[in-house]
């Protein structure tokens, strides 16, 4: 009964096309609204104070850093997804090349904080780095709540690159899914409605977690249920508007 | 395509890139642009007026996408409706970008400024007309190398995405990577030169920036002279690599010449993530060996 009508409304917005395949794809685009979200709330960030050396993470805001690596991780994808056509490839090399970038962001932000600013990294929240067991407290420099990327936090910051850039991609690849012409103006298309709804998600989750995060020992990590339904929710409807989009555009044939 | 070729052009991505992330960064650190200008806007309201350029258009990563992409667009339009050279067309793209920016910068300025005037923090009009060609320059220089960038990719690495979408993905991606790597020499040592070196800020120290210079009053381009020396070069190298290693997994494991190939990049990629983990457990060692704790450690209770 439920699905029936499902499907009537599904047929009476998206006109012609098979109603399970459309809505398969908006269930795609909603899981990688969910990633996203996720990766968010896994990738170490600080904020402005930890710019200052004055919080642990990366220092600058979350939506920035969690779009610079899931829009690289993405450009990857693109690439694989029009040289093969195989939408699982795609999706782990984007994630792949997301994690890259993040990886390679803390890194050298590491060596800023040690030879630049002095601070060996240091976690304020943890008093044993949850990984290598390492105290962490008595590093932690005066006045401030930890600096730096410790191995912990750097360990969650590539999953959640990884997720990222694979959410990222996953939406680009089930977006380009709604057609079978492969023209410039569709891949224009998905890059930028993936680039929009990557934004709306990591704008969702940095709300909850209040603009920074350790990684995953972070006390704000349990929080991360209220913003994967919030996320589900927002996705769901703002994917619907991207299929539409792409059908007014002459998807689907 | 032939992957030594490939290999040259992305060799050649690499060193623009480079490029792109030094002046990237020294541009926010001129105009005190992303997270360390909390501190410079702090300041007069923490009795600190000052002389350093307060601008903060935006975060950097949007910042600069939005350069790049007027730039891409422009340079798109000039090459095939007046059928321009492509490097004629980069150039003149990369003005139009420049000319926003530095209206932007202009407008930050003296609306930030003016704002803290209740601080009684002047207007200083010398600064603006000296740190503003520096900021425009160095603009100027980003855009520019983004468009070379994403002109290479299009043309010779056969990127499907167009050129301006490219170009605002790649401004995303340098205004991140110089916001979260060189900017922090900036916020945490340079700010706060007058502290102990060895230390994060003290958060009872916000707002006290330094203002003397090497010689005379401190303002955007003092930084920038600094910056240029760790902050900037940090951010060009990441910037590069990144291009450089991502593009890796396209180019030398092309996905088109069978599904093993591609494995063995997603195999190389993660191996190079490993490598990256144990080259920062090797620095986090040292860096706690040399420098030592803060407090005794016997003497600390663990609080759990």
């Amino acid at each position: 009964m439920i699905e029936s009508t499902i499907e009537t409304i599904l047929f009476s917005i998206f006109g012609a096309s098979d109603p399970a395949f459309v809505f398969f794809l908006l269930l795609l685009v909603t899981l990688g609204g969910i990633l996203i979200t996720l990766s968010v709330h896994l990738i170490p960030v600080g904020g402005a104070p930890a710019a200052m050396a004055q919080a642990t993470g990366v220092g600058t805001g979350t939506t920035q850093l969690a779009a610079g690596s899931g829009l690289s991780g993405l450009l990857v994808a693109v690439a694989v997804s029009v040289e093969t056509q195989n939408m699982f490839l795609g999706i782990i090399l984007g994630g792949i090349g997301a994690a890259v970038m993040i990886s390679l962001v803390m890194l050298m932000s590491n060596i800023g904080y040690i030879y630049g600013i002095g601070v060996p990294p240091a976690s304020g929240k943890a008093v044993r780095d949850p990984i290598t067991n390492d105290r962490q407290d008595i590093y932690v420099s005066k006045g401030t709540e930890g600096h730096g990327v410790p191995t912990a936090s750097f360990i969650s910051g590539i999953f959640g690159g990884f997720l990222g850039g694979a959410g990222g991609s996953l939406i680009y690849e089930a977006l380009i899914r709604t057609t079978q012409v492969s023209s410039a103006l569709f891949i224009v298309l998905a890059v930028i409605l993936s680039i929009a709804l990557f934004f709306i998600n990591a704008v969702i989750a940095s709300y909850n977690i209040g603009g920074t995060i350790e990684g995953f020992y972070d006390e704000k990590f349990k929080k991360l249920a209220r913003s994967v339904v919030v996320s589900a929710a927002v996705t769901f409807i703002c994917g619907a508007l991207c299929l539409l989009t792409f059908i007014n555009f002459g998807g689907f044939i | 395509m032939d992957p030594l070729f490939g290999m040259g052009i992305l060799a050649l991505i690499g060193a623009v890139a480079a490029i792109a992330g030094y002046t990237e960064d020294l541009e926010s650190v001129v105009g005190s642009q992303s997270n360390p200008n909390s501190q410079v806007q702090l300041a007069p309201q923490m009795k600190y007026p000052h002389r350093l350029f307060n601008k903060a258009i935006s975060g950097e990563p949007l910042s600069n996408a939005f350069n790049a992409a007027v730039g891409a667009v422009s340079a798109v339009v000039f090459a095939s409706a007046f059928q321009l050279p492509v490097i004629t067309a980069i150039v003149g793209g990369s003005v139009v970008a420049t000319v926003l920016h530095l209206f932007l910068s202009a407008t930050s300025f003296f609306g930030r400024i003016a704002s803290q005037s209740r601080f009684k923090q002047p207007l200083y009009m010398d600064v603006f007309k000296r740190n503003l060609p520096v900021i425009g320059a160095y603009a100027f220089m980003t855009t520019a190398c983004i468009l070379i960038i994403a002109y290479l990719m299009q043309t010779y690495l056969g990127n499907p995405v167009p050129i301006p979408v490219m170009a605002f993905l790649l401004g995303i991606m340098v205004g991140s990577i110089g916001s979260s790597v060189g900017d922090i020499q900036y916020g945490a040592e340079r700010q706060f030169q007058n502290l102990e070196f060895g230390a994060g800020v003290n958060a009872a120290y916000s707002g006290n920036i330094v203002r003397k210079a090497e010689s005379g009053i401190r303002s955007g381009i003092d930084n920038s002279w600094f910056s240029a020396k760790f902050g900037g070069p940090t951010t060009g190298i990441t910037f590069a690599g990144v291009l450089f290693i991502t593009s890796w997994l396209t180019i030398l494991f092309n996905p088109a010449w069978g599904s093993i190939v591609s494995w063995v990049g997603i195999v190389a990629g993660v191996l190079f993530i490993l490598l990256t983990i144990i080259a920062n457990r090797i620095l986090e060692k040292s860096a706690r060996r040399k420098f030592g704790p803060y407090r005794e450690e016997e003497k600390t209770e663990i609080v759990e």
